[in-house]
């Protein structure tokens, strides 16, 4: 026995599990040392569970979950509490890299077996992991009280209603109420918050204890268990600290850099990790135009939608994951890794691969009859090739497996890098012919519209638009006078004397006196808050709108809009513009081009409202309009998200250090693998 | 990390450059520990007072110009009463004329006063006659009552100077929020930041500039 001191000694001998614990996992965990990249998300989906639960800590600090304020709550986080944001934007941005990095790392088992005997309860924790995952991102998706936190709440819960006789009572009971309601809402923040971090914590103990008292498997798929040293350690392994720990920090490292590049760069991930219609406060009385989940669970939502049966769609969509479950015993093979399973599987996992990701596309985008052809298409494929795995793998040849394992590194970069082609060409293609999509802007293209968030001239301009024109109907209650005074320089006492209403402080939020029951009477609808517009819609949306009011007699109001028919809001700044009434106009051929007559080469006017001909005169020329709905446009660009350029300001200094700090683990990586072949 | 070296089966142990592989252990934790704090500042700001708290502890302005002489005015600012009392002349000097045998800091050394408060009269230079406090005892938070009459039967009778007093445990201060020997406060009433914005509007929770 080797001499112990100290004080590592003396916890040794009253607590010696410890010791033996971190040998048991970790020390004298033999892994096999032909890990490749595959293997590195399960440390990865470590990473982001911590990530979660301490964010998750935070979030909690300062979040409500009431139906009345869990909304202005998050927005609070996001503007009040000192660096809020990127707790949240952490938090958000996790939801989406748990799923990704444990794709990825389901995906690996698939490719290697990992789930084949003796890691059937591997693989069985493992899935009950996803399966509480999912439960988990369901669960906090509500919290936010947005629109699609709603919906997509209403939905997943009305799918219970499908079970027949008692299906109703049960959606009843989930909700606790006649609609999902505060009461909802709490009994979601306490399973969330509560009950299902311990539940996932206790899985992913178990994962890992399954895990180490059975072996690692490898990308070869034989045992290392097989060749041992004098002192019984498998030759084929390596402990797992330091080597693989320290192996990790690079892959780690890697991950934070793209995490942060999100976080601080693009946390909405153009309407995926933080969907648009949720920066509008849940309404029970209107479901947003297109409804969607969340990208992760979008695979499972085709094949539901694709089933045109209620109680059938359910069905589908639970088999689909529970099928997941028995995979172990379905596969056949003598072999587990792909490296030596024979062509039909692995020309099926390819296409296994690109059906996954092709369903989950199409649970993205709005069903058309092609779409939901392919869906089906897709569902029965998805079905097909579990069970058919259960024939093929018994018949195929397979290739003579390796005594030992291999450090050759399998098909090696170039072919693996292949491999991810075929998948996206096998994505894109289907995705091709079931194409088209709408006009951006209600019957029109958008116009181009770039914000200059640095610009305080045209912030302020804006500002003033904003407070003259809008906000006679319009709040923006998530904001404070004193902020945008600060952020746009604009000195707190001009600011009093200018904006700021009567009775209100320079500190308050910018609220309006309006009552919701007398814009009731006036407009039949509580004008929107538009605090978050620019980011509910887009900046490119509302520069659009705001520049195509025209004349119409058959509207209440005289007007209407080519982005917004039918629309229930006065053309607010009409003394700006004056009115302007249809004219016929070009029109856009089906190639995207403008529409010409073949002979003289002349634009054909076939559309009734193709251009804007002027009624009566505004206060501004048109260029002079279409600049103050620049500025108006880039306030409430600036003021949907108010931290933008301190994000990324933030942002690169972040991805710097992370860089640097790369240098150093790959250094320290290399000199403790340099010996090991 | 030797034994496990030795453990290590594939690796030969002549192999391992020991000076090399501690720079760089030391270097990598080093800029690790650095990103450990870097990635704590959010978590540490974000407990720091919010937008909406200090929205709401924004210093507060009061119009004392119709403060009659003896009365007092109770005003909130952070949370905490503050009391604003307009004195006389008199009443200035009987509050200079105390002195130690009746008052522990007659000099409000230990006081939680402004810079810029000086004197008996605790107060702004030019603006002695009114007092400006935080109604909170220092002993253990309770908001004293305002006892202008002087010679209180119940407070001392002729000793009593006018004041305030406690009653969760009976301590007494002066017309200044000076502390008595004997009573359970240990020190003076806290005087807020506090500056004149004209001749009649004080405002609370913004220093004087002197
Ligand atoms: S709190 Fe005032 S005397 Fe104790």
């Amino acid at each position: 026995m080797e001499k112990q001191q100290g004080f590592g000694a003396w916890i040794d001998a009253r607590l010696p599990t410890l010791k033996r614990e971190w040998n048991r996992h970790m020390a004298e965990y033999y892994a096999p040392k032909n890990f490749n990249w595959w293997y590195y998300f399960g440390v990865l989906s470590m990473v982001v569970l911590v990530i979660q639960l301490v964010t998750g800590i935070w979030l909690l600090m300062s979040y409500q979950g009431s139906a009345e304020q869990a909304f202005a709550s998050v927005e609070y986080i996001m503007r009040d509490v000192e660096l809020g944001w990127i707790i949240r934007y952490a938090h958000s941005t996790g939801a989406s890299a748990f799923f990704i990095v444990v794709y990825m790392h389901m995906f690996r088992g698939l490719v290697y077996g990992s789930y084949k005997a003796p890691r059937e309860l591997v693989w069985v924790f493992g899935m009950t992991i996803y399966v509480a995952l999912m439960a988990e991102a369901f669960l906090g998706y509500v919290l936010p009280w947005g629109q699609m936190s709603y919906w997509g709440a209403q939905v997943i819960i009305s799918l219970f209603g499908a079970i027949p006789v008692v299906g109703e009572d049960i959606v009843q009971w989930i909700r606790g109420d006649y609609l999902i309601s505060g009461i909802t809402l709490n009994r979601f923040m306490s399973l969330h918050v509560v009950a299902m971090p311990i539940i996932l914590i206790a899985l992913v103990v178990m994962h890992i204890i399954a895990l180490h008292d059975v072996g690692s498997n490898n990308p070869d798929g034989v045992s290392i268990k097989k060749y041992k040293d004098a002192k019984g350690n498998p030759i084929d392994g390596i402990p797992f600290y330091p080597y693989f720990v320290i192996h990790d920090l690079v892959p780690i490292t890697v991950f934070l850099f793209a995490f942060c590049s999100v976080l601080f760069f693009m946390p909405e991930m153009g309407g995926y990790f933080l969907e648009h219609a949720n920066f509008e406060i849940a309404n029970s009385l209107k479901t947003p135009e297109h409804i969607a989940p969340v990208w992760y669970f979008t695979p499972y939502y085709s094949m539901l939608r694709a089933v045109p049966d209620k109680l059938g769609g359910f069905m589908a969509m639970a088999a689909a994951i529970a099928i997941l479950f028995v995979l172990p015993w379905l596969d056949r093979s003598p072999v587990r890794s792909m490296r030596y399973k024979g062509n039909i599987s692995r020309v099926m996992i390819i296409l296994f691969a690109a059906n996954f990701i092709i369903l989950g596309y199409l649970g993205v985008k709005a069903p058309t009859a092609a779409r939901t052809v392919l869906a089906q298409i897709c569902t029965i494929f998805y079905f097909s090739y579990f069970i058919g795995i259960y024939f093929w793998t018994r018949y195929e040849r397979t290739r003579p497996e390796p005594d030992r394992i291999t450090m050759d590194g399998g098909i090696g970069t170039f072919k693996t890098l292949c491999g991810f082609a075929l998948i996206g060409i096998l994505v894109v293609i289907p995705l091709k012919v079931v194409g088209a999509e709408g006009k951006s802007c209600g019957t029109i293209d958008c116009d181009d519209f770039d914000a200059d968030l640095g610009n305080n001239a045209s912030l302020q301009k804006g500002a003033q638009i904003a407070v003259n024109y809008c906000m006679g109907c319009h709040s923006f209650q998530y904001s404070r006078w004193e902020r945008v005074a600060d952020d746009i320089a604009i000195p707190h006492g001009l600011m009093m004397d200018n904006m700021v209403f009567t009775g209100q402080k320079i500190g308050d939020l910018m609220t309006i006196g309006m009552t919701e029951e007398k814009s009731k009477a006036w407009f039949g609808a509580v004008p929107p808050d538009l605090t978050l517009v620019a980011r509910s819609r887009s900046p490119e949306w509302l520069y659009t709108y705001l520049r195509n009011f025209y004349a119409d007699d058959s509207r209440p109001l005289g007007v209407n809009n080519r982005v917004y028919k039918d629309v229930g809001m006065p053309h607010a700044l009409l003394d700006l513009q004056g009115l302007t009434e249809c004219a016929p106009g070009p029109m856009m051929a089906d190639n995207g081009g403008i529409k010409r007559d073949l002979k003289s080469g002349d634009d054909i006017l076939g559309d009734p409202c193709g251009r804007f001909a002027q009624v009566t005169d505004g206060a501004l020329t048109a260029s002079e309009f279409d600049a103050a709905v620049f500025d108006l446009v880039n306030f409430l660009t600036y003021i949907a998200e108010p931290m933008a350029q301190q994000r990324k300001h933030i942002g690169r200094l972040v991805l710097m250090f992370l860089a640097l700090l790369l240098v150093f683990v790959v250094l320290l990586n290399r000199e403790y693998w340099k010996g090991i072949h | 990390m030797d034994t496990i070296d030795a453990n290590a089966s594939d690796v030969d142990a002549a192999d391992v450059n020991t000076s090399r592989r501690r720079f760089l252990t030391g270097a990598t934790s080093v800029i690790g520990a650095v990103g450990v704090v870097g990635a704590a500042i959010p978590f540490v700001a974000s407990w720091k007072p919010s937008a909406k708290a200090k929205a709401a502890g924004a210093p507060v302005k009061v119009n004392v110009g119709k403060l009659e002489a003896g009365a007092r005015l109770v005003v909130e600012w952070r949370g905490k009463p503050v009391y604003i009392v307009r004195r006389t002349a008199e009443t200035l000097a009987a509050v200079d004329a105390l002195g130690d045998e009746t008052l522990k800091d007659m000099t409000s050394i230990d006081a939680a006063q402004p810079s810029y408060i000086k004197g008996s009269a605790r107060a702004l230079a030019g603006k002695e006659d009114v007092l400006v406090l935080v109604g909170l005892c220092t002993h253990l938070g309770c908001a004293p009552i305002y006892r202008p009459d002087v010679g209180a039967a119940d407070l001392g009778g002729d000793s009593w100077m006018g004041g305030f007093f406690c009653p969760c445990h009976g301590s007494k201060f002066d017309l200044s929020g000076r502390v008595y020997v004997n009573v359970p406060a240990p020190t003076n009433l806290e005087i807020p930041p506090h500056s004149y914005e004209s001749d009649s509007i004080i405002v609370i929770g913004v220093d004087a500039e002197v």
